[in-house]
């Protein structure tokens, strides 16, 4: 092995969850199943690093075995970094029949056209996501294999989410994605966060939705214990504002969102009409809501009465739309549609 | 007039009293007070109980003089008055707040021989039942100084500057700075600080930036050398509301680069609302507010209340979001921030003044008679 490959190791076997790695390493499938007998998951981490590794020695193992790891370990922790979304558009009549053997044909041969040192690693996973390694160089460098992007796709669909993306890359990346799914264009969807599963949820809708003729359902579900001494009435109201928390932001488990961001370029909306601070300038500003569950948190506000109801197109279009970056500007005058968010 | 709330009061006075004469040999006795004095220091409160007719159930050093209005900001160029080396160990760290009732017979010339006492009583402390090789006392070193200049008003003290350092357990044998503390008071209340005992120094405001321990090991040292009493110095949103509106006030002068205001709402999990303002607008908003009436400069609680208002309604209009269901977390600008939890930090030395002026009249509300 040389000094790169174990180089390289060391950093994804360090990165590896304690409980994890066992199953990592069976994942991994390079290593055979008598070695992996041999090694004692219970040792610290250290030693047992060391023992993996004399192991992969042993094994002769190269680069591209080790680039495999950490493919393994990006798959199996789809929460480490942060992800950002983007949807294809403009698909021409063949994007829907694209499989994978010829998106990865396609792919590796636009990308090797346009740059000339890249190492690419491709792989489908069982729920039709196919998750791709690249590791760049240009011209003069071999591929930087500590820096890999990272981007998965979802075959047959217009959404493909980005990890460690250079800006010096993207163009290379786009151009090379968007040929060999048979689209003619890619945008950000202006949806981060940390969670890959929470951001393809969120995108695809695989989260569980309330919708406003689903009343009854849910009432159904959440009987509260009868209380005397609470009016039926404030029942009803409470419920309403539930069932209206739960259609702007999901019931249930919903997708792990951290931030959502809004720039504010719109009027003061501070006083009422006549007071002094009222101005025709806008008043800027940036508004960051953070939360270890950010859908969770709103659902909760709105469901507790600490928002007025019902709900701003701004937040639900968290889930609506399907992003968390926002650019808030007057709505031109005149204008008969609403574009509460729009983008930049 | 007397009611019978009063007359506890009066009652638990005289016991505390009885207490503190039994643990301090040298209490000022009440014959000694002058009877003009209105404010008190808590040792004496026999002499004047008039001051609990006046405010029932308010008992901190200021009473119920709560300012309802203040000077703008003003830029004072701290650098010539200060080291500039001491300004900029100000300027480095994030300070964790607390208030101090004043000091008994502290001194400022004894200063050296505070350094020494302080570190025997760190290197006794940290000794206690942990087995230490004898002569490792020099790999703790505390140092105290004055630092001239913070100080605006003639009545306040001098500021005292504590700092601790220690020996790496690893590696060179440098001492490294490893705590630093100081005790300030600007622009202290004149009335309360003329009111105190002789023999009675009011350093109101702590700041420290170090580890827990070696802070509460100070604060203990403190505690027993100058009979004085520490507690924690929380910002409430009334606090945080003045410094947003005050740094606001200095931007044409000194260019704030953003008003960041933080809420936490009480949700489940709990949620971050950071809003940041174009200082501009900010400035602007705040200039609609507030009219500068000629040379004395004075910004009323009615402003402020008025500005930060005008900031969360812009927000509701937006968000719907009933910001006052939460808390108001932090406050910052390019000139400094302030968090909720007593800890600041600053980030001009040219509007320290007015930060630190605020912070100790904080600390003069909490401290207790």
């Amino acid at each position: 092995m040389d000094e790169q490959s174990r180089a390289i190791l060391q950093r994804i076997l360090r990165k590896l969850p304690g409980k994890k790695t066992q199953n990592t390493l069976r994942v991994w499938g390079c290593l055979s199943a008598e070695q992996l007998q041999d090694l004692d998951f219970t040792q610290p981490k250290w030693l047992l690093l060391e023992n993996i590794i004399s192991k992969c020695e042993e094994s002769r193992l190269r680069l591209k075995d080790v680039t495999k790891l950490e493919m393994v370990y990006h798959v199996e922790n789809p929460n480490q970094g942060t992800w950002h979304a983007y949807k294809l558009a403009e698909a021409e009549d063949e994007a829907l029949s694209v499989d994978f053997t010829q998106f990865k044909e396609m792919f590796i041969s636009h990308l090797e056209e346009v740059v000339q040192h890249v190492s690419i690693r491709m792989k489908k996973q069982e729920d039709d996501a196919v998750w791709i390694r690249i590791a760049w160089g240009d011209n003069f460098t071999k591929p930087n294999h500590l820096k890999p992007t990272y981007a998965v796709h979802y075959l047959q669909t217009p959404y493909v989410f980005i990890l460690n993306l250079a800006s010096k890359h993207k163009p290379f990346l786009y151009q090379a994605l968007v040929l060999s799914t048979r689209h003619a264009a890619i945008n950000e969807a202006h949806l981060t966060g940390r969670s890959l599963t929470a951001l393809r949820d969120l995108l695809m809708k695989q989260y569980q939705q309330v919708f406003p003729n689903q009343n009854r359902t849910l009432k159904e579900r959440n009987i509260s214990p009868s209380h005397p001494n609470i009016d039926k009435e404030h029942a009803e109201v409470a419920e309403r504002t539930r069932q209206m928390a739960c259609e702007a932001f999901g019931d249930g488990a919903v997708p792990k969102l951290e931030t959502a961001v809004y720039k504010l370029e719109t009027r003061y909306r501070g006083g009422s009409s006549d007071a002094p601070g009222d101005r025709d300038e806008l008043f800027r500003g940036v508004v960051k809501f953070s939360s270890p569950n950010l859908l969770e948190s709103l659902r909760h506000c709105v469901s507790t009465g600490m928002s007025e109801s019902p709900v701003t197109p701004l937040l639900s279009s968290i889930t609506q739309k399907g992003r968390n970056y926002f650019v808030i500007a007057e709505k031109v005058p005149g204008a008969a549609s609403q574009t509460p968010a729009h983008t930049t | 007039m007397i009611g019978k709330r009063d007359v506890q009061i009066w009652f638990r006075c005289n016991w505390r009293l009885v207490n503190m004469e039994e643990r301090v040999s040298a209490v000022n006795t009440p014959a000694n007070v002058p009877m003009t004095r209105r404010k008190s220091y808590g040792r004496s409160c026999m002499e004047n109980p008039s001051l609990f007719w006046q405010t029932p159930g308010h008992l901190t050093t200021l009473g119920h003089r709560v300012p309802t209005s203040r000077g703008a900001a003003r830029s004072c160029n701290v650098i010539s008055k200060v080291d500039p080396e001491q300004i900029a160990l100000l300027m480095k760290h994030e300070w964790k707040l607390a208030y101090v009732t004043p000091l008994y017979r502290f001194q400022h010339a004894r200063l050296k021989s505070y350094s020494k006492h302080l570190t025997a009583f760190i290197v006794a402390e940290r000794q206690q039942g942990v087995a230490i090789e004898v002569g490792t006392e020099a790999g703790i070193k505390v140092t105290v100084s004055t630092l001239q200049g913070i100080a605006e008003n003639e009545d306040d003290a001098e500021t005292v500057f504590i700092q601790i350092h220690s020996k790496p357990m690893f590696g060179a044998d440098a001492l490294k700075p490893v705590w630093r503390g100081w005790l300030t008071c600007v622009n202290g209340d004149h009335e309360y600080i003329k009111s105190l005992p002789p023999d009675f120094v009011s350093l109101p405001l702590f700041c420290s930036s170090g580890s827990e321990p070696l802070t509460a090991l100070v604060k203990s040292w403190f505690e027993r050398t100058f009979d004085c009493n520490f507690g924690p110095l929380f910002l409430n949103s009334t606090t945080l509301n003045w410094l947003a509106a005050l740094w606001t006030g200095c931007h044409p002068d000194s260019n704030i680069r953003f008003l960041k205001l933080s809420w936490t709402m009480p949700t489940q999990p709990s949620l971050d609302i950071m809003y940041t303002v174009n200082p501009q607008d900010a400035w602007e908003l705040w200039n609609s507010i507030h009219s500068e009436d000629g040379a004395d400069d004075r910004i009323h609680i009615d402003e402020v209340q008025q500005f930060m208002n005008g900031l969360e309604t812009h927000l509701f209009r937006h968000f719907k979001i009933y910001l006052s269901a939460g808390t108001l977390m932090k406050v910052s600008t390019s000139l400094g921030s302030a968090h909720h939890d007593g800890k600041i930090k600053i980030g001009s030395s040219d509007y320290m003044g007015t930060l630190l002026t605020l912070l100790t009249e904080c600390a003069l509300l909490r401290t207790p008679v």
